[in-house]
């Protein structure tokens, strides 16, 4: 087990090595500049550019970068909070992102769970359709549209909740964005598990346990929502990324500092930051290759017979 | 099995059992049931057999037809265009727009309330009222809900043709190719779009060829790690042994014996890859690389509709409910071809 | 595991209603919408009205504004000008730092060869077109020493700058962030890129000191200073600014009373003016911003077509903009028919608005669909082709109203000149300049702000080869008027200097470089008992060193 993990991390540092070479080079072919311009003629744009590096055969600018950032340095802002270090930044936006996602996913995976184990408890009844209807309305009402009506309601209407994020009371004012995000996840996860905890009761294995006089909870969680865990599971897995990375309008709404509108700003603001988009491309897709990892070792766990190492990796 | 029953197959699937000379001999009972005899008529036919009893599959069914009726007919069912904003100048030469306007029907409104709208647009009827430059919604979310329609149907094309294959190909051969194939998913889905499609803008149009380019880049991605999650659990179980043991080839393996066995969890996601799909065309539309206004889709309506929220809360309605009546739609078809497809859930 | 779970929720509860208890908090701070980031809170990378706005209310320049705009001393208590105008003497008052060092000459000409060698966005304030100080040019675009620069601190109190040529405004370019001090014993203290990061890399000599700041935070606050030279006429305890990313929530901000200062979209006036209590709390102000049309009118773009002087007249007559503004903009921006927006230049001499008439080019620039047509007629002519396809190009992140006012205009366009077809096409605002700035656009919705009270801020543009003139138009006879404001003839003569940037904007008009749209405005609402916020066209667009709570 352990080979395996080695084995993977090495290749997930390869991955990232690729992953990041293309978007040092994408973000370099977009259009654009690096720093705003309106004012600036076109010495002083080229003069800007050559300070920079950017003249420099992109490999070798590569290179440099690379070297750079095993140091743990990113670089500075340059269309984005200008000069000040990208480390500086990010730290803070990454804590609350973070912290608001992971709240959202526990929310979201709870409630969904709870929600999709009823349905399928119930099922044919108005339980279920309760359910199938939720789902669907929470997949087609965009997040920060739900984030709206209960900022309407539960900050101005009754004016519990605070209106705007305060990093001063975290908890507290991170409930109304972490409920609004967590909605979409809610309802993916509450469907899956209705719809494989369905097909799993219909399974051979479980009427056999059932004919064995197996019923009740051990049955359902130790049988059927073990067995329907893996779709859960995989599903899951990108809503996690995707949450702890932010989202762009709830961020804007409720006035949070967070990583999901540094990633757009530094794409649509007055420039292009190269390094914001590196450095949060490369966060990204950390997060992801990592997720991804645990997600194979779970399966593993959820159901022995799985293997997703190669033979002779195991140990 | 002695003989092979040949008969019309409703009627087999339908009719009590009648026993002919030679078969086993029956039980004392006369009344016993027997299976549905699948076997007797072609796969196909019986799933759509069963997709037909289900009520909830028809309704869907009818939902998405209905949908598809408006989208195709609705923006002509008026006088107005999606594009065209409804004016006109009035005595002192001064532009007047009907921007704005509340659902009105000036018939239903004089028979309610015996009095007519005051406004200078009285006399016509915008069903889903106007937006904020004075173009009639529902002209609009009629409009808008074909190019939303077609993301559907090319997203359960990407997801049902690329993820599922590229899933079930990398589950199944595991070791080496899904080491590789996996790799290629990370790096794939690790490019921010909005960067990827920005540069991909320099080389190609803007439109709806590279919203589908953007789709075809990352949107079978989810789907692709559920085929694989599934053909991890289910190739090591027995009877793909067995069939391997036969000496089938990989091919009919995946495609014949194991994919039918993980159609529920695929069909879930697609239908719930569809609204993602839906708002990532509004996004990309947003930041200028999608549609191009005065085009729309149901996507870009819901965000005109979010960012008039407080001023006109009307407008965000008619396109997330035609959103949401598509998914039910979808999702009611989905769980009938589920239980169609997959027999064992059938009552046997 | 459910357990857990259970228990992380009743916590989460708890904490909840142990933080409902709003927080108390001593004198009343005011609460402020900024509609963007503070992006940096150095005046040598700062490019933004946010940005420029906390700083100056931190800190003060030689200058600053009065209530109508004008320049009156701050840390200057007094000023010399040389017989030739082109020497400025300026007398420093006893002013401290928040770290209780003076404020010195020395940190006037730190800051101001910084500006200089750093060669930033708003460096050109400092050069020939605008600022004419000694050498600058031979710095910022030659790499010259910095140290060159026609500033010089005589004493720790007195501080003289040599221009070029005298510059009528230059007292007034004072008031402007680029040259604000910085104190260089304490900027040399701190390890690079943290300057103006958080409140201790920051020091203030202004009205408020930085209380609650960090790059990228949605909200920030500034508290009275004490130590302030004009401590005594701050009412203010201090400003509380909060990010709101959509205009569309400001207002339920301000309802909540979360907020006592926010502007509002054009889409929301609407609401705000039917309902009795909102629309006595609404101030319209004007932002100085002129929205205009600009063309390519090189070869390279649209056949070359565009460089028909009559196809882009056809264009500006057809262009309804009485009703953009009224039924699309909405927040009190003015339909606009001069190239120089009004309300932000006025002549010192005769204290009349440059654009004040804004019928003087009704020949050329205009809503007439008769004229329009007529142009068009004679543009087909002349190129010889009756069908035109255009792209406009536009900002989908420059506010709410930009893809209305596109579409607007793209429909009076094809309904008004049959033949011509308008594609829209939206971008990021730094991918629209970057093809504007190459000339690969066809037709381009842009913006610019005045940077200071005069004219020549948008007069400047189009002279060959600024970096603005996105048109690529040339015109030797305007170029030679400019210059002669600039740099030559009438640079002493005031009147014939107001009088020859007229000419220069005629033929600007005359040959339709540009088409004028409509001039920003800000809807704001201000809670009721907020007094004496100052708004601004130019530089500063808030300034709080009056205000009173009630």
């Amino acid at each position: 087990m352990l080979k395996y993990v080695l084995k993977r991390v090495g290749l997930a540092l390869i991955t990232l090595l690729i992953i990041v070479f293309l978007l040092f080079w994408l973000v370099r072919v977009m259009p654009g500049n690096p720093f705003p311009s309106e004012r600036m003629n076109d010495i002083q744009i080229a003069n800007k550019r050559a300070e920079m590096g950017l003249d420099d055969p992109v490999l070798v600018q590569f290179a440099r970068y690379i070297i750079k950032a095993l140091q743990g340095d990113f670089g500075n802002g340059t269309s984005l909070y200008y000069g000040v270090p990208i480390n500086t930044v990010l730290s803070k936006a990454i804590g609350n992102s973070f912290r608001i996602g992971g709240i959202a996913i526990v929310i979201g995976t709870l409630i969904g769970l709870l929600l999709g184990i009823t349905a399928a408890l119930n099922r044919g009844k108005f339980l279920d359709g309760f359910c199938t209807v939720f789902s669907i309305i929470g997949v087609c009402v965009p997040s920060y549209v739900f984030l709206i009506f209960l900022q309407y309601n539960f900050a101005f209407r009754i004016p519990f909740f605070p209106y705007f994020f305060d990093p001063n009371r975290f908890v507290f004012s991170s409930v109304l964005p972490s409920l609004s995000l967590s909605l979409f996840t809610m309802s993916t996860i509450a469907r899956f598990t209705r719809n494989e905890m369905v097909e799993v009761f219909d399974s051979d294995y479980v009427r056999l346990a059932e004919s064995k006089g197996m019923y009740g909870r051990t049955l359902v969680l130790r049988h059927v929502l073990r067995n329907a865990l893996i779709p859960i599971v995989t599903v899951l897995a990108p809503l996690v990324v995707d949450l702890l990375t932010g989202a762009l309008v709830v961020e804007k709404i409720y006035g949070i500092n967070g990583i999901g509108k540094l990633m757009v700003d530094a794409i649509t603001g007055e420039g292009i930051d190269y390094n914001y988009v590196l450095a949060l491309g490369i966060l990204y897709s950390a997060l992801y290759i990592g997720v991804m990892l645990a997600v194979d070792l779970l399966y593993g766990v959820l159901d022995p017979r799985i293997r997703v190492a190669a033979k002779g990796e195991e140990a | 099995m002695a003989k092979k029953n040949i008969q019309p197959a409703a009627a087999a699937a339908q009719s009590v059992y009648t026993p002919v000379p030679g078969d086993f001999e029956l039980l004392h009972r006369r009344d016993i049931r027997t299976d549905a005899n699948f076997a007797s008529q072609s796969y196909w036919k019986g799933v759509f057999t069963h997709f037909f009893k289900n009520k909830r599959a028809v309704v869907g069914l009818i939902i998405i037809t209905v949908i598809i009726l408006l989208a195709l007919f609705g923006p002509i069912m008026n006088s107005y265009d999606y594009k065209d904003i409804v004016q006109f100048r009035n005595e002192k030469n001064k532009r007047v727009v009907a921007k704005g306007i509340a659902p009105r029907i000036p018939g239903l409104h004089k028979l309610l309330t015996g009095e007519e709208y005051d406004d200078s647009f009285k006399d016509l009827t915008f069903l889903f009222g106007t937006d904020d430059l004075g173009r009639d919604l529902w002209t609009r979310t009629w409009y808008g809900a074909r190019v939303s329609l077609a993301i559907a149907f090319i997203t359960i094309f990407i997801d049902m043709i690329i993820g599922m294959s590229y899933g079930l190909i990398s589950g199944y051969f595991g070791g080496l190719a899904d080491n590789i194939m996996q790799r290629f998913v990370e790096i794939a889905n690790s490019v921010p779009r909005l960067v990827i499609v920005s540069v991909l803008a320099i080389f190609m149009p803007k439109g709806m060829a590279l919203v589908v380019v953007a789709l075809l880049l990352t949107e079978w991605i989810g789907m692709s790690k559920i085929a694989r999650a599934e053909m991890l659990k289910i190739k090591e179980q027995e009877y793909v042994l067995a069939s391997r043991t036969l000496g089938a080839r990989n091919s009919h393996i995946i495609f014949r014996e194991i994919l039918p066995n993980t159609i529920g969890p695929i069909i879930t996601q697609v239908m719930f890859s569809i609204p993602t799909a839906i708002f990532t065309e509004a996004f990309l539309s947003f930041v200028g690389v999608g549609i191009v206004l005065p085009h729309c889709s149901v996507g870009t309506l819901i965000e005109d509709g979010f960012n008039n929220i407080t001023t006109l809360p009307y407008q965000i309605l008619p396109p997330i409910i035609v959103l949401a009546l598509l998914m039910l739609g979808f999702n009611f078809i989905g769980d009938g071809l589920r239980e169609a497809l997959a027999p064992k859930l059938e009552d046997m | 595991m459910k357990k857990l779970f259970a228990l992380l929720m009743a916590a989460m509860l708890l904490v909840t209603c142990a933080f409902t208890a709003a927080s108390a908090e001593g004198e009343k701070y005011l609460g402020v919408m900024l509609s963007t980031n503070v992006m940096s809170l150095d005046t040598n990378l700062a490019t933004d009205g946010e940005s420029f706005e906390v700083i100056a209310d931190c800190i003060d320049g030689l200058m600053q504004m009065d209530a109508n705009g004008a320049a009156i001393p701050a840390i200057a208590e007094s000023y010399d000008l040389s017989e030739d105008g082109t020497v400025y003497t300026f007398h420093l008052r006893d002013a401290k730092w928040s770290n209780g060092a003076a404020v010195t000459a020395n940190d006037f000409e730190f800051a101001w060869k910084r500006i200089a060698k750093e060669a930033g966005e708003y460096a050109y304030l400092l050069d020939t077109s605008v600022g004419c100080i000694k050498n600058a040019d031979a710095i910022i675009y030659e790499g010259a020493d910095p140290e060159t620069l026609g500033v010089k601190a005589l004493d720790d109190k007195t501080f003289e700058v040599t221009l070029e040529v005298p510059v009528s405004f230059f007292p007034s370019l004072m008031y402007f962030p680029t040259f604000y001090p910085i104190n260089e014993e304490f900027y040399n203290s701190l390890a690079e890129g943290t300057y103006g990061t958080s409140p201790e890399t920051f020091l203030s000599n202004g009205a408020f000191v930085l209380e609650d700041y960090a790059p990228g935070t949605a909200s920030l606050s500034v508290k009275k200073n004490d130590a302030y030279w004009d401590a005594d006429s701050i009412k203010l305890a201090g400003i509380k600014y909060q990010v709101v990313g959509s205009s569309d929530n400001a207002l339920t901000a301000f309802r909540s009373n979360t907020l006592d200062v926010v502007t509002v979209s054009g889409s929301q006036v609407g609401a705000v003016e039917k309902d009795a209590s909102l629309s006595s709390q609404l101030k319209v102000t004007g932002a100085g911003y002129l929205w205009y049309l600009t063309f390519s009118q090189t070869a390279n773009n649209a056949n070359g077509y565009l460089a028909n002087k009559n196809l882009r007249l056809a264009i500006t007559n057809a262009i309804d903009r009485e009703s953009l503004v009224e039924n699309y903009v909405m927040d009190g921006s003015l339909d606009t028919y001069t190239a120089v927006p009004p309300q932000f230049a006025a002549s010192s001499t005769t204290g009349e608005d440059f654009s004040a008439d804004q019928d003087q080019f009704l020949d050329y620039v205009g809503f007439d669909p008769d004229k329009a047509a007529a142009f068009f007629e004679t543009a087909k002519a002349e190129l010889g082709q009756d069908e035109f396809t255009f792209t406009l190009i536009y900002g989908n992140n420059e506010g709410d109203e930009v893809a209305k006012v596109a579409q607007a205009i793209k429909a009076d366009l094809e309904d008004l000149l049959p033949g011509l077809t308008v594609n829209l096409q939206p971008m990021t605002k730094s991918e629209r300049l970057d093809k504007m700035q190459n000339d690969n656009y066809e037709i381009a919705l842009t913006r610019w702000g005045p940077d200071y009270a005069d004219p020549m801020t948008y007069l400047g543009m189009w002279i060959t080869n600024n970096s603005n003139n996105y048109g690529f138009w040339s015109n030797a006879e305007y170029d030679q008027l400019i210059k002669d404001c600039t740099t030559g003839a009438y640079i002493t003569d005031y009147d014939a200097r107001w009088a020859a940037l007229l000419q220069a904007e005629t033929i600007v008009m005359q040959e339709a470089v540009i088409a004028p749209l409509y001039t920003k405005a800000n809807a704001n609402l201000i809670a009721s008992g907020v007094n004496g916020i100052q708004f601004h066209p130019v530089a500063l667009n808030r300034v709080y060193k009056a205000v009173v709570l009630e």
